[in-house]
């Protein structure tokens, strides 16, 4: 099995701190891996890392040739200004960007995809709302409804289900089922243990340095988990240089 | 030691050959480039003129630099229009703290109002009528001015007294064949042109001594802004009495005076000078120069 | 009716081209309103309106009072203002607003120093705006010109733009053309006031631009309606202003923004997208 992504030795952080330290590892085709850990593990910095939006302190991510248009990226909070005035259409419609590019025109076979999706994610009758009037699970229903037009090889989800009740949930966990089954490499970051028991079947267990990674039930450990919480979390701002650097 | 005698005698040649040695030009101050002029024609070889608003620039909206306060506190004499014209003048000499006099030649001038925009007469304002600052547009009213400025000379500098009365004679005859000059000249137009249009209304002196009526779109300085109902009433004068010319003085936007002489078929005359006489190079760099510039454009343009 | 309305516009010429000169400035000002508004940028016209000087007074140096000089030099200024701020903004942690003032603040200074070499401290300003009721043939096919080339570049940058502003993050991850599409837009921006200033005066020239589309905001909810409202008022503001200036003798710039002014207030109080009068009107909500 080809990797998607491979991790070599790689450092990632802010102002010299190390966010991610010395990771390893390789992220299979077609994966379905839930990126788990404490507060302050590095877990969202590596997902900036492999979008591209963090460069590495040391080593390196090899995407295995993957192009940009083949990565979609949901970051934690949207910084989405809620008060600009389009709808749910316009907002769904922009993860068509890279079969329309700057001007290319929007067919009829795309109008349907775009309706589809809205209505995937659960948002019939929503197309015309402006984005300002929708509710936080509305809000990310809208964001899978994009994602889902983006038709990404690689997507990574930085805790999508954060505040949202259990329908959303359900549904939008279901979505993520279905792209695992179109062999799409799904890397997601969450905090609730139970459901990465249930639908998540490789886990990352990160405190900054992996502490375990493989078969999910295998990961999460009430050992492993001790370990993690023990790691520290806070910057030292007097930590020496690293000696493995080099 | 022989050398340092030859030395000294030089130095003691240097000086009595010099002319200035005797006595320090007086300083004084004349806040724009006409005034500076009458002051310098009376003030001769005696006085040292430095001028606050520079020829080509605007008495009514200057804004004074931390030079000019320190000129005007050197000066013994702070010479200014008065009726109005330099607004910003009160502010600069309390800030530059001068103990020279502060004197206005328009004193003892008879002033008048600005024009009505309106045209009413009749009509009963609650607003006050402003004073039309622009007095030497009359030269009768310069030798009023020039009488001022030699008084106020002799009464600074009293060794002076026969140099500024001399030349405020010479002045103040010049003047007379000027007047003359100008008199003949609007004689030569005929009646029913002796009218014109200009961008500044500057003129009011002007038109009550020799009778040339000035018609303006904009109101007294060059800060107010036109109205559409003042352009369009100026358009139809124009065109109703077929006034001939408009006219464009040395500060304001020409495009407003090409607008209004495209539409109504007026000539557009020469630069004239109002407020300010033009550099050295210029053709009004005197305020003899100046009148004679001006007349002869209205002339040119009316009697075509 | 007909002669309070129209028959200014047929007898005078002057007015024929202030509405013509009003009309091109709302097509290409008001849609650049609209953007900078839903942007937060809607003092950036005044900073503007300072940041030009020292392009005009460079003009000033070379070629004395001539407006061609001087507006040319505001536009290179305005431009490296704008282009300067927003590039530090993109790469620095600094944000858009302090680093206009900065830009702008120091752009000034460099102006009054530049003009005070030239010995006089006339008000160069003062003299680079022009007004509404002068608009020779050059300054008509600089709007002119100005609106097209504001709707073309739009049409060209909408989608980035739009993306640029509601989800930055979103498009950089998908495409790099952020960074120059907020670079055209902000060199749209200096082009229409720069432009404006130079036809019309600052008051003219950023109240067509913000005013309308401060109002549009009230009465619809979607983007491209917001634009096409915004331009409608904006020319209804230049209609109804030059009349007012004709009728009652008040300033023309002026008299059009107190117009710009009034539609505004009136969207304040009426308009149906978070107006005042639900305050006042209490309307019944639907069933879902």
């Amino acid at each position: 099995m080809t990797a998607a992504l491979e991790f070599k030795n790689l450092t990632l952080g802010y102002d010299r701190h190390p966010a991610v330290h010395h990771l390893n590892g390789k992220v299979a085709e077609g994966a379905l891996l839930a990126v788990v850990g404490p507060n302050g593990a590095g877990k969202s910095t590596l997902l900036k890392g492999i979008v591209g939006a963090l460069d590495p302190l040391t080593g390196e991510i090899d995407r295995n040739g993957a192009k940009k248009e083949t990565i979609a990226y949901l970051p934690q909070l949207a910084e989405i200004d809620r008060s600009f005035p389009i709808d749910v259409y316009d907002l769904v419609a922009m993860g068509l960007w890279h079969s329309a590019g700057l001007f290319g025109g929007i067919g009829r076979a795309q109008k349907r995809n775009i309706e589809q999706a809205i209505s995937t994610v659960g948002l019939d009758g929503f197309e015309n709302r402006s984005i300002g009037t929708l509710s936080g699970g509305q809000m990310q229903r809208a964001l899978f409804a994009r994602l889902l037009l983006q038709d990404a090889r690689l997507i990574l989800l930085d805790e999508p289900f954060a505040a949202l009740d259990e329908n959303t949930i359900a549904d939008l966990s279901a979505l993520i089922a279905r792209w695992h089954g179109e062999r799409r490499t799904i890397i997601t970051v969450l905090h609730d243990l139970d459901l990465v028991r249930s639908r998540f079947p490789e886990s990352l267990l990160l405190a900054r340095e992996a502490v375990a990674w493989g078969k999910t039930n295998e990961v999460l450990t009430a050992d492993n988990l001790a370990k993690a919480k023990r790691m520290c979390e806070v910057f030292h701002p007097d930590a020496p240089v690293c000696e493995a650097a080099a | 030691m022989i050398a340092r005698s030859v030395l000294a005698g030089l130095f003691a040649l240097m000086l009595g050959v010099s002319p200035v040695s005797a006595q320090e030009k007086v300083p004084v101050v004349a806040t724009f480039s006409i005034l500076a002029d009458f002051v310098k024609n009376v003030g001769g070889d005696r006085v040292a003129v430095s001028t606050l608003v520079q020829p080509n620039g605007d008495a009514h909206v200057y804004q004074p630099s931390p030079a000019d306060a320190k000129t005007v506190a050197d000066a013994k004499i702070v010479f200014m229009n008065g009726l109005g014209l330099e607004g910003w003048l009160d502010r600069l000499i309390k800030a530059s703290g001068t103990k020279g006099a502060v004197v206005i030649g328009t004193k003892g001038i008879k002033p008048q109002e600005m024009k009505d925009e309106d045209g009413g007469h009749g009509k009963e304002h609650a607003r006050e009528h402003k004073l039309d600052p622009h007095a030497w547009q009359s030269i009768a009213n310069v030798k009023i001015y020039t009488a001022n400025i030699r008084d106020a000379l002799i009464a600074a500098d009293p060794g002076g007294r026969k140099i500024y009365e001399e030349n405020a004679a010479d002045y103040l005859k010049r003047l007379t064949v000027l007047e003359k000059e100008v008199k003949e000249a609007v004689a030569k137009i005929a009646p029913a042109k002796r009218r014109v249009i200009t961008t500044h209304d500057a003129f009011g002196y002007f038109a009550k001594a020799y009778g040339i009526e000035f018609i303006a779109p904009q109101g007294v300085s060059t800060e107010t802004e036109a109205s559409a109902k003042d352009v369009a009433k100026i358009i139809r004068q124009i065109k109703a009495q077929k006034i001939p010319a408009v006219f464009m003085e040395n500060i304001s936007d020409p495009r407003l005076m090409q607008q209004i002489a495209k539409e109504t078929g007026a000539k557009v005359g020469g630069t004239v000078y109002s407020d300010s006489l033009s550099d050295e190079k210029g053709p009004a760099s005197t305020y003899i120069d100046m009148m004679r510039h001006n007349i002869r454009q209205f002339s040119a343009a009316l009697t075509s | 009716m007909y002669d309070y309305l129209i028959s200014p516009f047929i007898e005078f010429e002057f007015m024929r081209r202030a509405l013509v000169g009003a009309f091109a400035l709302a097509l290409g000002g008001a849609p650049v309103g609209v953007f900078l508004m839903l942007r937060r940028m809607s003092l950036t016209g005044d900073a503007m309106a300072h940041a030009i000087l020292p392009g005009a007074a460079v003009g000033f140096l070379f070629a004395g009072l001539n407006l061609f000089a001087m507006t040319a030099g505001g536009i290179v200024a305005g431009v490296t203002v704008a282009v300067g701020a927003g590039l530090i903004a993109r790469s620095t942690g600094m944000k858009e607003d302090a680093s206009l003032a900065a830009f702008y603040l120091v752009s000034l200074a460099l102006g009054v120093l530049i003009v005070s070499l030239r010995g006089s401290n006339i008000d160069l300003l003062h003299v680079l705006f022009g007004t509404v009721l002068a608009l020779d043939d050059a300054t008509l096919l600089l709007l002119a010109a100005i609106a097209t080339i504001s709707l073309l570049a739009l049409a060209l940058i909408w989608r980035p733009l739009v993306l640029e502003c509601v989800d930055p993050n979103f498009l950089r991850s998908v495409s790099r053309s952020g960074a120059p599409t907020h670079l055209v837009f902000l060199a749209l921006m200096v082009l229409n006031l720069v432009g404006g200033f130079h036809a019309l005066g600052t008051l003219l020239a950023v109240g067509i631009m913000m005013l309308p589309a401060a109002a549009a905001r009230f009465w619809v909810k979607e983007l491209t309606a917001m634009i096409v409202l915004a331009i409608v008022l904006a020319i209804l503001s230049g209609y109804l202003g030059l009349l007012l200036s004709y009728h009652s003798g008040a300033a023309a710039g002026p008299a059009i923004i107190l117009v710009a002014g009034i539609l505004y207030a009136g969207s304040v109080l009426f308009g149906p997208v978070g107006g005042l009068k639900r305050h006042f009107i209490p309307v019944r909500h639907l069933e879902a």
